[in-house]
């Protein structure tokens, strides 16, 4: 049989649904509590299970194969390997400055500083990696013959360079990074190439490295109009008064609602212009996704986190609104029982967020998939396995941490 | 329900999707095509990977990509030679997810009781040797900031004498820093800052401070503490986020205001076997109470809140437990003379080669 040639405008669909997604999501909820959060990596697998399998490329949908045990395993390791060297040194460190070592314990600091950054490049890579090596299509999948260990090192320096230029390189930094990250990747035959002009992201980067600036100078401009106007009285009956309050007011605006708008349009034109540029064999990709799609996205996600934190005092709240007198009384008398309660309180708090966080997860991979657009052609026939290790050990050691892949 | 049976096939060597018949011969089986065989497989290396609607997707042991998906009525003789279908896997699946989760509770409880409970009785049998090793390694002389001078250490050393029966594996100290505080460590070290000795009017106070440590010491609590924080760091590690620190902090404050509680009858005990007045102490908890607020605090209903996120009892509860215990006509003694109390408030100022402060300054 002969490969047929399948055409690509907008071959990447999403047929998932919220409501079978929750059919995933409260199970592993209740699963994650009971087992005092050890589920949750097999909850993970579950999850991307469903989301994969409901994601098309072209005519076939993805397929995941990770598995919830890989996860454990990684973070079991990372667990004996990273955590209880860092809780031993953290000791050692205390025990040094105590006894009037400040030099060797602030080369210790250093050293652990220089290793996590490192780790984190690492983990970034290594996430991407065993995500794509996990990801099957067709019966065929991504990796990397890269281990990421250059990488790790490629993380520290250009973080470094962009923190020694007060972070106006910011933009290349990243950009670079995503480039040199999706470089090293593959899907089957095909090595990804990517190639994005960090340039096009200046004009929203400055936009968001200004406002605090700007916010700045608008507030002192105002505090001054404040001063002269504000010749004695009560302060906030004159003009004076009023023109503080509103430069205090600029100033939460500017704090609470401004800069994250800011970040968010640098972050939107950021991966329109990193997917735009990534390219694999004969397929090109664009991420239609604009700033208002992105605003409207985070706002719900918001809505729905408050909703669960809403759900999640409801019950405290409660316990103590019935009979404040009776609560306080059993408080202070330190009556077990109630710890018991309390206990069981949060245990049942947990409840609404860790589902809300999943619906969270739910919505932002069919964000990405709705706006994630393939063109191209791809030639069945040549579509080869991949070749890359994909069964080596630890493969899903640093995404058991959950970086994030993109 | 579709009656119609289907079957497709993925060799994981191509991206072809190939429409296939499945020809069983016992235990082994072949995909055909118009033109092709592949095969022969054995039904034993078939392995259940998804169920989507009424298709399943199995994939064979040791061939990486190779798929096999039915849909539809699978066929009577085909039926009980593919695996099982799965849905979360192995024991949740056989035990239903009610069962198992009550299985999970019920185990995850147990681990929880443990952790919390058996540092009571696990603390005693570490070797008292590795606890001064610990205590060396955590503190050693402090950077040099433990105040010396013959006549303070001598004030230092009754004090300790008249409210210990076994003074010999305690190690008292005063360090030279500026804080109204004191602290148990492990290996019987115990530490009472200069603040403390500032702020308090007689050494009764001081007394009382000293005695409520030993009682830490004395009650193992200690390391009861160090064992059980990090058993509950580990056990609620799993949860990622806010909610595995509120628990750990909720469930093992609960034993650190109980091991404050005993401190506190220990002190009182030590006091009364030293014929020392409880009247210093509740003064020294007088003064810490309306520094943390707790005696002026009228909304009760916030006192009990505060009272319940912080590790110790409120300073104005325990004014109260020392104030109770004094015993009216009581012939009580003073627990240093004013002579010797003066050379123990002034041992760090007389100390010449005293470090000072926090600053890890490099001399
Ligand atoms: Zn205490």
């Amino acid at each position: 049989m002969t490969g047929h040639e399948g055409k690509a405008p907008s071959a990447v669909t999403f047929h998932g649904s919220w409501t079978d997604f929750a059919k995933i999501a409260l199970p592993n909820v209740l699963l994650t509590l009971v087992t005092l959060g050890v589920y949750r990596f097999w909850a993970t697998t579950r999850e991307r299970q469903y989301l994969w399998a409901q994601t098309r490329f072209i005519d076939e949908p993805l397929e995941w194969t990770g598995r919830g045990m890989e996860l454990f395993i990684g973070f079991i390791m990372v667990f004996f390997l990273l955590g209880l060297p860092l809780i031993v040194m953290q000791l050692v460190i205390n025990g040094l400055v105590f006894q009037g070592q400040p030099i060797i314990a602030g080369v210790i600091i250093f050293a652990m500083f220089l290793a996590i950054f490192y780790l984190t490049g690492l983990a970034y890579f290594r996430a991407l990696r065993y995500r794509l090596s996990r990801t099957y299509w067709r019966g065929i999948r991504g990796g990397s013959d890269d281990q990421g260990f250059t990488y790790g090192w490629s993380y520290i320096w250009k973080n470094v360079v962009a923190a020694i230029s007060l972070y106006l390189l910011y933009p290349w930094a990243s950009m670079s990074l995503w480039n040199e990250r999706w470089s090293k990747m593959s899907f089957g035959p095909y090595q990804f190439e990517s190639n994005a002009d960090w340039k096009a992201l200046m004009k929203r980067y400055l936009l968001f490295y200004l406002v605090p600036f700007l916010i700045f100078v608008g507030a002192v401009a105002l505090g001054i109009a404040a001063a002269s106007s504000g010749e004695g009285g009560d302060p906030f009956s004159t003009a004076g008064g009023v023109a503080g309050a509103v430069a205090i007011f600029i100033g939460i605006l500017g704090l609470y609602i401004v800069m994250p708008l800011a970040a968010l349009l640098y972050y939107s034109k950021f991966m329109r212009v990193a997917i735009g540029a990534l390219r694999l064999g004969d397929l090109e990709f664009d991420f239609t996704a604009r700033s208002p799609d992105w605003i409207l996205f985070w706002l719900a996600n918001l809505a729905i986190l408050m909703i669960a934190y809403g759900f999640a005092f409801a019950p405290f709240s409660l316990l103590i609104a019935t009979d404040p007198t009776q609560f306080v009384q059993q408080m202070e008398a330190g009556e077990s029982i109630l710890s018991v309660g309390l206990v069981i309180g949060v245990l049942i708090a947990i409840i609404p967020i860790a589902f809300a966080t999943s619906i969270i997860r739910y919505r932002s991979w069919k964000f990405f998939v709705v706006h994630t657009e393939a063109f191209g052609e791809v030639n069945l026939d040549r579509m080869t396995q991949s070749t890359t290790d994909s069964s080596s050990h630890g493969e899903g050691l640093l995404d058991a941490f959950d970086v994030g892949a993109i | 329900m579709t009656t119609f049976f289907d079957a497709w096939h993925f060799d994981g060597q191509s991206a072809v999707r190939r429409k296939v018949e499945i020809q069983a011969i016992g235990r082994q089986f072949y995909l055909l095509e118009p033109e092709l065989r592949h095969g022969p497989f054995h039904f034993d290396e078939l392995r259940f990977l998804e169920a989507k609607g009424d298709a399943r997707v199995y994939g064979l042991a040791g061939k990486d990509g190779w798929r096999l998906g039915v849909r539809g009525h699978v066929p009577e003789d085909l039926a009980p030679l593919l695996p099982a279908s799965k849905t979360y896997g192995g024991l949740i699946d056989r035990l239903g997810l009610g069962k198992a989760s009550l299985v999970f509770a019920g185990i995850s409880a147990a681990v929880v009781a443990v952790v919390l409970l058996s540092p009571q009785w696990l603390a005693p049998l570490i070797p008292s040797s590795v606890e001064a090793k610990l205590g060396n390694a955590l503190v050693g002389d402090f950077g040099g900031r433990f105040c010396d001078t013959p006549q303070g250490k001598a004030a230092l050393a009754k004090l300790t004498r008249s409210l210990d029966d076994n003074p010999k594996d305690l190690q008292v100290e005063i360090a030279n820093i500026d804080m109204l505080n004191a602290v148990a460590l492990p290996g019987g070290k115990v530490l009472l800052f200069q603040g403390l000795l500032d702020q308090a009017k007689s050494p009764d106070e001081v007394a009382g401070v000293l005695a409520h440590e030993i009682g830490h010491v004395r009650e193992r609590h200690v390391m009861q503490g160090l064992l059980r924080q990090m058993g509950l760091a580990v056990v609620l590690g799993g949860f990622d986020g806010s909610g595995g620190s509120t628990l750990n902090s909720l469930l093992s404050t609960t034993y650190t205001r109980d091991s404050e509680r005993e401190a506190d009858d220990h002190s009182l005990k030590a006091l009364k076997q030293a014929n020392i007045s409880p009247v210093g102490t509740a003064d020294f908890f007088n003064r810490l109470a309306s520094m943390d607020g707790s005696r002026d605090l009228k909304d009760r209903q916030a006192r009990t809140m505060a009272s319940y996120t912080s590790s110790h009892p409120l300073s104005d509860e325990r004014r109260k437990l020392f104030e109770k215990a004094v015993v009216k006509g009581s012939a009580y003694k003073p627990a240093l003379t004013s002579n010797e109390w003066r050379e123990l408030k002034t041992m760090c100022a007389q100390d010449k080669d005293v470090k000072s402060g926090w600053g890890f300054d490099i001399e």
